[in-house]
This record gives C-alpha cells, structure tokens and sequence, in this order.
C-alpha cells in the first residue's frame, strides 16, 4: 500500500480521474515538504558539524540553537538586489540555476523511499526503467553548472565549467559501469533489475550489494562525492583559485539555489549510496519502518561525507583526470567481472 | 657565511599504502568533534582580559601641569593640547590633552613619559561610537565610559 | 605554430588584489594556456603605508609601533630587528635579562607566525579544518603576549634598551604549559598534513626551487634553507643571546614545496626547544638599560649610520639607520624578506598549473605589511 492508493481512495467520491490527479498533486506535495525539510536540515547540520570539528560553536543567534538560521539566510538573500553582468548570454544565465533545481528534484522523485507504519511508501515514480531514468536525471545538473559558466562572462567561470566537464567525463564511465554490475547481480534476483525499487527490495538486510561488491561501493561512492562536487573533488568550484568557479557571478537567490543544489546533491548522492548498495530501506526487524532505516542510513552517509569534506585537500584537475581513468576504470571493471562470476557461479 | 654545525636534514614522510593515511586523517579530525568549542560568546561572556590589557585613556584634570610630552611623544598624532577655562595653580598656560580614538595605537607612550601621572590607561575597551566622533575632549577623557555622551 | 600566434592563443586572467587565494592584497597578472600559467607578473604596493618616512619623521621611541604593523603576524621579530640596529646607533646595550626575555619573545613569535602560515597553507590547498586547529594554538600565544605586553598582536613590547614590563611567575609558567602540550598537537597537525596522499602528490616536486636560483634571487629564511643553503643568521651572525642556546636549522635539499613545508614544522620544533632552554636559563636583573629611563625617551640622539641583521620569521630582515645627531632618524631603510621572496614567483610559477601556482604562492609566507611597507 503506498500513499498514491490511499490518497485515491480518500479522494474517491469524486470521479476516477479527479481522485487520481489529486492524489498524484498531493503526492508530489508530501515529497516536496520532504526533500525541502531534507535540504534546510542538511545545510543546517552541516554547518553546526563543521563549527563543531572545528572547535567552535556554529549558527547560535537565530532561534534557540541557531535553528532559524537558515531561514533568516533565504531572506537575506531573497531581498538582495539581483547583479547581473552586462555582457552576459541572458536566456542560459537565468536558465542555469532552474536547471540544476530540476535535476535534484527530478533525481529525488525517482528515489523509493520505504514504508512508514499506515502512512505507505512515498514512491512517486513507478516505471520498470527508473534506473536508467535516474541515471539520465542526474546527469542533468552539471549542463547547469556549464550553462552558468559560460554564459556569465567570466573568466573564471569558464575556466571553472571547462573543468567541471573533464571531471564529470572521468569518473561517469566507471559510474555506469559499477551501475551496470549491480544490475547484473540484481538481474539473478528480480524479473525487472532497472528498477530502483525492486534492486532495493531485493537486498535483503543484510545481503546488501555493498556487502558483496565493496570495490563497487568504494567507486560509486567517490562517484557520487565528485558528482556533488565539494573537497577533495570540488574541482569546479574550487575557492582558492577560482573564486567560486561557476556562481561567480551569481547573486541573491540565484546564488542561493547553486547553494542548496550543492547540498541537495550531497544527500541525493548519500540516498542513492544506501539505496543501491546498503539495503535501501531494509533493517534488522519488521518492514514496516523501512522509511526510518533508508533516513538513518543516508544521514550516517551525510555525516561521513561532510567529514571526508572538512579533511581533505583538493585533488588537481589532471590527477583527478589520471585517477578515474587509471584506477576507477579499471577497478570497476575488475568489479563487473567479479559480479558476473558471483552471480553466474554462486547465482546470488 | 654557511654555516657548519648544528644543521638538521628534515626527513620527508615515509611512503605508505595508500588511502589508509587519508583515513587516519578523517579520524583526527572526528575526534574533535566532542571538545568543547574555543569560541567566546563576546557580549554574553566577558573575554579574558590580563592584568596588563589597557586600552582606554584617563587623564586627571588636576594633575596634569600642561606640559606637552604626550603631545611630542604620540607618534601619530593623537594627542592635541587644547586651551580648557580652568583654575589650577599647577597648570599655568591652561592646556590640556584630547585624544582621538580613532587613530590611538595604545603604545602607552603617553602613559610613559608624563612626569606627573596624570595621563593613563584603563582596563576599559568598550568605546565605540556611533553619531560622534571618536575625539575625546579634555574633561571627557576625566569621565568613565559611561558617563561620556556618545 | 609561430610563437606570436602561440601568445595569441593565451588568456590573461586577473587574479586580485580582492581574490580569496592571494594573501593580502597581492595582484597576480596571469597568462594562461588552458589550465597553465605561462607567464605570472606580481603587481604590488596595494598596502603601501609609507613606513619608512613616517619613521623618519618621528622619535626613535615611536618607530617601534610602525615595525609592528610592518609584519603583523610576527610582531616581535620585527621589534628586534630594529632594536638590534637603533640600539647600536644610540648606544645603548640591553642588560642581560632583557636579551634573554627578547630571545623567548622572539621565537614564540615565530611559531605563532609559522602557525598562521600553516593554517592559511591548508586554506589554499582546500583543507578547510587546519586552519582552526593553527588558529587555536597561536591563541594560546597571542594569550601570552597579552599577558606581558597587553596586546594580542600589535604588541609594542619592547622598547629602546630594554622591555615595557617584567616577566611575573605567572608569565613564565604560562610560558611553560604553552611549551609542554603544544609538541602534541604539533604532531597532529603534523600527521594531518603529511599522512594525507593528497596532500603529498600535491606538494612533493612541485615548484622546485633550485640552490642557485634561490641565491640568485637573494631569497632567504625557510625558502633558502629548503633549498639546501643552510644560511640561518641567528647561527651565521648570531645576535641577542642566540651562541649561547642549543638548536638546529633545518634544511632539505629537495626544494619542492613539501620541503618548504617540512622546514617550517621543523623550525617551529626548534623555536620550542629554544624557550624551554631561555626559560630555565632566565637570569635575574634589570628590564631595562637606566641610560635609556622612559622620562629621557624622546631624547635620546644617535649619530653615524648602522645596519643591523636578524631572522625573522620569513627570513633576514635587516635595518639601516642614518642618524644626524637629532633626536629622529635621518634614513631609515628596512630589507624586508618577504619582497625578495616574492620575486622568485614568477620563476617558480612558470608552465605550472593554476592549482599550483596558488599553492606555490602559499609557500612563500606573504605578508603584504611587510612587502609594501
């Protein structure tokens, strides 16, 4: 049972089609609240965990604990006065932050996200395919971060989008071809392995993928922490030499949104770690709880990225370079072959 | 002249696995999580403030003899000798310091040299201004902070 | 493809004076061929504040504050780099416990110094948590220095033949914790520096700096010792008390980035070793010369001229006084180590990447307080 039926049956008396299109608005709604609160939390825990390893105290003046912060942050940058460059390329220059919005949210509407108690499982995509849907979504959020390069006039900014492109050439390969090993070993377990959903609910608990792939774990891993793009892989952005790579430019609520994509990737890439490779939303006792679980093992991911984050020095364009195509590649590779003679010769 | 003795060769860190030094690096940063933050809520909680910490000048009014070696000796004019209508025996040209907050470096210099000790400094720091400026006048400068108009 | 055709191709790009990654106000002019910098012009003088004419135009008692603000992360080195020269043009010795005092100042201010260098090192690398662990160490001495001067950083603490205060027990013992936990924590951010793979491919070989460039250019400090010239003026010409303490210079022949790295942990090792030996050493006696009593401070007269060297935190930093028998300086001229420094940059920033440049930059240890003067 998940929340679209029940949402339908509530909404019944009215005729088929008005049921189920209100259903599918009130749907999307709950998942809007969800990922909005997710995003708020997650730039709100972030910076009272770096104040916190760095020995200081973080947000504390807004509200009790600092916890309005934030909201007192989208004011201010709501009333700032929009500076936009006078040479710039003005459809793409507005176009670019909608664009990166839209990747997150269409990556986190693909997401299953598990039972909780009546309420149902909050799944707003139901295709045989999601995975390759997923796939194609997240790849929409740097033609952003190029587009808000290139089209801003700025040196900076271009040379920021031109490595934004190198980094994202090297390590998708080795992305898709983890990707592709997982759905091999899903293949000897469901009937429809391009599902996200069904991938999930066929890594029992403890069987996750991760357990059985670790090679593909670490490489999907250091995937998703360059695909979001903060240290040591924040190549396109990278503070110290470029001002801020592709936002240069970028003021008020328009900056605000790189802002939230930065962070919205982070826990897009963390629910897609535990989903794909830590058992989803699959825990030690009863199912009904499977939303709690998939929570718990994202934020666990969260935290250890933000710390990978606040220790790492930055990685140089071309190692990075050499690193996905001289080691990812071959290790995820090494990882498809020992997934097909574990799913052709244990048929796991 | 190079030197012979007392030359050290630094060792450059040894070679190791890979990945497993960055994880220990990771830990050594998580362990920080649970110390107690260094940071001093400023006007909640009074910051640390030593016995030798001066900033704010006094001056005594009665005696100071007018003698101008704080002007001389304030090495970017800070310090005026303004003309101030007042009795005093010892003071006989009638002039008296005002200091200009906004350019005070706190070298002490002017505390250092007056002969009579009228010119000094406190342990008070809170002077900022918003409407006025920073120059303190003669019987100003006698006041505490609070009682100075701002 | 013709040379002309080649510049052609080249993309100038300003870095500064208001960009995160130059420390201070530097303006960086470069060319770039994709990510490589072919050709990097430093623009200085944005913290141009006239020092020396101003010194000029005061007492000798007064200077001291302009040589505060000169290198404002090592205030103390600087004041005894000027003391060394007006001392010996007005003729007027330090007693014996004020040389000693000056030694520990001097070498706590180097390792705040090298603290900052190695918390802002981390922040040009990318690592953003160092810096807060420096940061958090150097409070403790900026704690000290409040405790004995009064001030955190502009400290004004010593004057002409002698220093503002006395040390207290207090002082001393602070002195003393400050010497016993740091080595740990030292070793920490030692380890969190140098156990990291990233970090060591980023430094280890690049912007090698070889010996005879190094000396071409005059550089001097940690960057010369690393090298592989182990020039050091607290041993080749030693000053205060600095023949009669124990310590070793570090040098590395590699002169790479990681060796400059590697000097400054070293150095700073060194500077501890120092205080605990001028702490136990410590005599008794006088703060201050009595021919140079506050009430004579603005008059006291030199005559001649004087050159005076000593090592400050980024390398030799020397001082040349013209007296005219008045009671203000005729000329006076300070060598600052961090302008000759500068200079090798654009040697060292040649066909390196943007990435790197920002991290040789680093190394050097800018202090535009002082390059402008």
């Amino acid at each position: 049972m998940n929340v679209l039926l029940r949402l339908a049956n509530f909404f019944s008396p009215l005729t088929h089609y008005i049921a189920y299109i209100l259903a599918y608005f009130f749907e999307t709604l709950f998942m809007l609240i969800f990922i909005t609160i997710s995003l708020v939390a997650v730039i709100y825990i972030f910076r009272k965990y770096m104040a916190r390893l760095q020995v200081r105290r973080g947000p504390n003046r807004v509200g009790k604990f600092g916890i309005f912060q934030m909201i007192a942050d989208m004011m201010k940058l709501v009333q700032k006065e929009s500076i936009l460059p006078k040479k710039r390329d003005d459809l793409p220059y507005k176009v670019a932050p909608v664009v990166v919005m839209l990747g997150l949210f269409l990556g986190f509407a693909l997401m299953p996200y598990g039972s909780f108690y009546y309420i149902g499982s909050l799944t707003v995509t139901h295709s045989s395919v999601s995975l390759v849907l997923l796939i194609a979504v997240i790849a929409i959020m740097p033609i952003g971060e190029i587009l808000a390069g290139i089209s801003s006039h700025n040196k900076y900014a271009m040379v920021g989008a031109l490595r934004a492109v190198a980094k994202d050439v090297s390590f998708e390969v080795p992305m898709m071809i983890t990707i592709l090993a997982l759905v091999m070993m899903a293949s000897g377990q469901t009937s429809s392995p391009l599902n996200i959903d069904s991938i999930a609910s066929s890594s029992r608990a403890f069987i996750a993928y991760g357990l059985v792939q670790p090679i593909g774990l670490g490489v999907f891993m250091i995937s998703m922490i360059a695909r979001a793009s903060y240290s040591p892989f924040d190549l396109g952005e990278s503070d110290s030499e470029l001002v801020s790579g592709h936002s240069t430019e970028y003021t008020g609520m328009r900056f605000g949104i790189f802002y939230v994509g930065l962070f919205g990737s982070i826990f897009l890439g963390s629910m897609m770690v535990s989903t794909l490779y830590l058992g989803a939303y699959n825990g030690p006792f009863s199912g009904d709880v499977g939303f709690i679980y998939l929570v718990i093992k994202t934020w666990i991911l969260v935290l250890i990225s933000f710390t990978i984050w606040l220790s790492m020095p930055r990685i140089r364009i071309d190692k990075f370079v050499n690193f996905g195509w001289k080691y990812l590649l071959p290790a995820s590779v090494i990882n498809l072959i020992l997934a097909g003679i574990l799913t052709l010769g244990w048929s796991l | 002249m190079v030197i012979v003795i007392g030359i050290k060769e630094v060792e450059e860190p040894k070679k190791q696995i890979p990945i497993v030094g960055s994880l220990k690096g990771i830990l050594l940063v998580a362990k920080h999580l649970f110390e107690k933050p260094a940071t001093v809520e400023y006007p909640e909680t009074k910051p640390y403030i030593a016995e030798r910490f001066k900033f704010r000048i006094f001056l005594s009014l009665d005696d100071c003899v007018g003698c101008t070696l704080c002007e001389q000796v304030c090495p970017n004019l800070t310090i005026h000798m303004q003309p101030v209508d007042r009795e005093n025996p010892r003071n006989k040209r009638k002039i008296y310091p005002d200091v200009n907050f906004g350019t005070c470096t706190v070298c002490r210099n002017c505390e250092e040299i007056c002969p009579t000790d009228a010119i000094y400094l406190t342990h008070e720091f809170e002077t900022s201004r918003t409407r006025n400026s920073f120059t303190y006048s003669p019987e100003e400068l006698q006041n505490p902070e609070d009682e100075v108009k701002r | 493809m013709t040379e002309a055709e080649e510049r052609q191709k080249w993309v100038d790009l300003n870095m500064g004076p208001q960009h995160p990654s130059t420390h201070g106000v530097l303006r960086l002019k470069v060319k770039l061929d994709g990510e490589i910098v072919k050709e990097l012009e430093p623009v200085i003088g944005y913290l141009h504040r006239n020092a020396e004419k101003i010194c000029e135009l005061d007492y000798y008692c007064d200077s001291i504050i302009y040589f505060d603000r000169m290198d404002y992360v090592a205030a103390m080195n600087m004041e005894v780099g000027y003391l060394e020269a007006a001392e010996k043009l007005l003729g007027i010795p330090p007693p014996e416990r004020v040389q000693w005092i000056r030694v520990i100042m001097a070498e706590l201010s180097r390792v705040a110094s090298h603290l900052v260098w190695t918390g802002a090192f981390g922040l040009d690398l990318g690592m953003l948590t160092p810096f807060f662990y420096a940061f958090i160490e150097r409070e403790k001495i900026l704690k000290i220095f409040t405790e004995v001067s009064g001030s955190r950083q502009e400290v004004n603490y010593m004057s002409i033949g002698g220093v503002y205060q006395d040390f207290n027990e207090k002082i001393v013992q602070e002195i003393n914790e400050f010497c016993d936990q740091f080595p740990k924590k030292l070793e920490d951010m030692y380890d969190l520096f140098t156990k990291n793979d990233i970090f060591i491919s980023r430094n280890k070989g690049i912007g090698v700096l070889p010996k005879e460039v190094a000396l071409d250019y005059a550089v001097t400090g940690p960057m010369l010792r690393a090298s592989g010239v182990p020039y050091d003026v607290r041993k080749a010409e030693p000053y205060l008390v600095y023949d009669k303490v124990n310590f070793d210079i570090p040098v590395s022949q590699k002169g790479d980035n990681l060796a400059r790295f590697l000097v400054r942990f070293e150095e700073m090792r060194q500077s501890i070793k120092i205080v605990k030996q001028a702490i136990s050493k410590l005599p008794e006696g006088p703060f201050f010369n009595p021919k140079a009593k506050k009430s004579l401070m603005i008059r006291l007269r030199g005559e001649g001229d004087v050159y005076a060297r000593t090592e400050s935190s980024k390398g030799e930093l020397g001082v040349y006084i013209v007296g005219d028998g008045s009671v203000k300086p005729y000329r006076l001229r300070v060598r600052s180590p961090t302008l000759r420094n500068l200079s090798v940059l654009r040697y060292l920033a040649k066909d390196q990447m943007i990435a790197d440049v920002v991290a040789i930059s680093g190394t050097i240890d800018l202090v535009f307080g002082e390059v402008d003067r």
